[in-house]
């Protein structure tokens, strides 16, 4: 029989709203009618263009699921388009990106649709099976938690891994950088002593701890390192370098000398 | 958060009868006329609209600023008015 003539069909073109009408023309490029058209016009345009495909299928109840692909099915696709589904399939997809949609009628559909586009969008951005496994557990928020959760490791990790090179780049450039004034303000300070061929043990600090010795002791050449000494320079770069030390101790005695003389 | 204007505390403070849309916080005039033209002619038919989105504050933020061309700051003081109105009387 005629489309309108099987109240009981879910997907039966009369039973849908006005809008929602209009929304299916949309989205199936029909040139729309005048604006204060009645829902017949509608109708009838959404008969011979939406309906075309599966028109023979509307005799009987079970078909009408046929334009509409169940919602399992839509899930799997790439992006389903939240205009082409039925109010049904649309709460349906909405439970499974764990929104609890309220009645979908003419009036909040556009905004469910519009809720779920964004949700389509942000998920595609994400993992490639998050749809999967929203089929799976209904509850897809703590899914969501879940998967961030291992991303977030993952991308902890991957910044360690970066800080470490860029720890062991810096401790390179550092050693490279401090060897040489090192010396040099060794020899200053104790011309007799011998300096290392590395270098590694000679720190600008040393020699302001009174240790004047301990260069000279500690200076085996080619010793491996032991991890706490490797955390002790680690620490000791972090600090600030002699030279702005000494910078900031003239800028004191000049700010002291400076008051001094205008008491 | 900021303090709620005097439209929102006359709002909040009674149930709303047959109020016009205007009545709602946040709508003004141009709103008021773009959403009557769309049949929410009364403060209660977009109080239906709220409830039909289950008093989804944000939901009902993005329909609003579909429907009437509200910004982000008018349609969430509607909103935070028609919730309050909510709690209070229904």
């Amino acid at each position: 029989g005629r489309p309108w003539s099987n109240p009981e069909a879910q997907e039966d073109p009369a039973h849908l709203s006005k809008s929602r009408l209009r929304s299916d023309l949309v989205s199936h490029n029909v040139e729309l009618p005048p604006a204060g058209s009645k829902k017949e016009v509608y109708l009838k345009l959404h008969l011979e263009h939406v309906d075309q495909g599966n028109a023979a299928g509307f005799s009987s109840d079970e078909d009408d699921q046929v334009l509409y692909a169940p919602g399992g099915d839509r899930v799997d696709t790439k992006i389903p388009d939240p205009t082409a589904l039925s109010d049904k399939d649309l709460k349906d997809l909405l439970l499974k990106y764990g929104v609890k949609a309220g009645p979908i009628v003419a009036s909040t559909r556009a905004v469910y649709e519009k809720k779920l586009r964004k949700l389509l969008q942000s998920d595609g951005n994400e993992g490639l099976n998050e749809a999967e496994t929203a089929v799976l557990y209904s509850d897809s928020d703590e899914e969501g938690e879940e998967n961030g959760d291992l991303e977030d490791e993952k991308e902890s990790e991957e910044e360690k891994e970066r800080i470490n090179e860029a720890l062991e780049l810096n401790q390179k450039q550092c050693n490279e950088h401090l060897q040489e004034p090192v010396k040099n303000i060794l020899k200053d300070l104790i011309p007799e002593a011998k300096t290392t061929p590395t270098g590694i043990y000679v720190t600008p600090r040393r020699p302001i701890k009174g240790a004047a010795q301990r260069p000279i002791l500690y200076g085996y050449p080619d010793t491996p390192v032991s991890p706490t000494t490797l955390e002790r320079r680690d620490v000791e770069r972090r600090l600030v370098p002699i030279y702005v030390q000494i910078l900031v101790f003239f800028i004191v005695l000049y700010i002291l000398y400076f008051i001094s003389i205008n008491v | 958060m900021s303090t709620t204007s005097q439209k929102h505390r006359d709002f909040v403070a009674e149930p709303m009868g047959d109020k016009p849309v205007t009545a709602l916080s946040g709508i003004g005039e141009t709103l008021g006329k773009k959403l009557e033209d769309q049949g929410f002619d009364k403060a209660s038919v977009v109080l239906g609209q709220f409830l039909l989105l289950k008093k989804d504050t944000e939901m009902f933020t993005d329909w609003l600023k579909d429907a009437s061309g509200a910004n982000s700051r008018q349609a969430g003081s509607c909103a935070q008015c028609l919730k309050e109105w909510c709690d209070a009387f229904l």
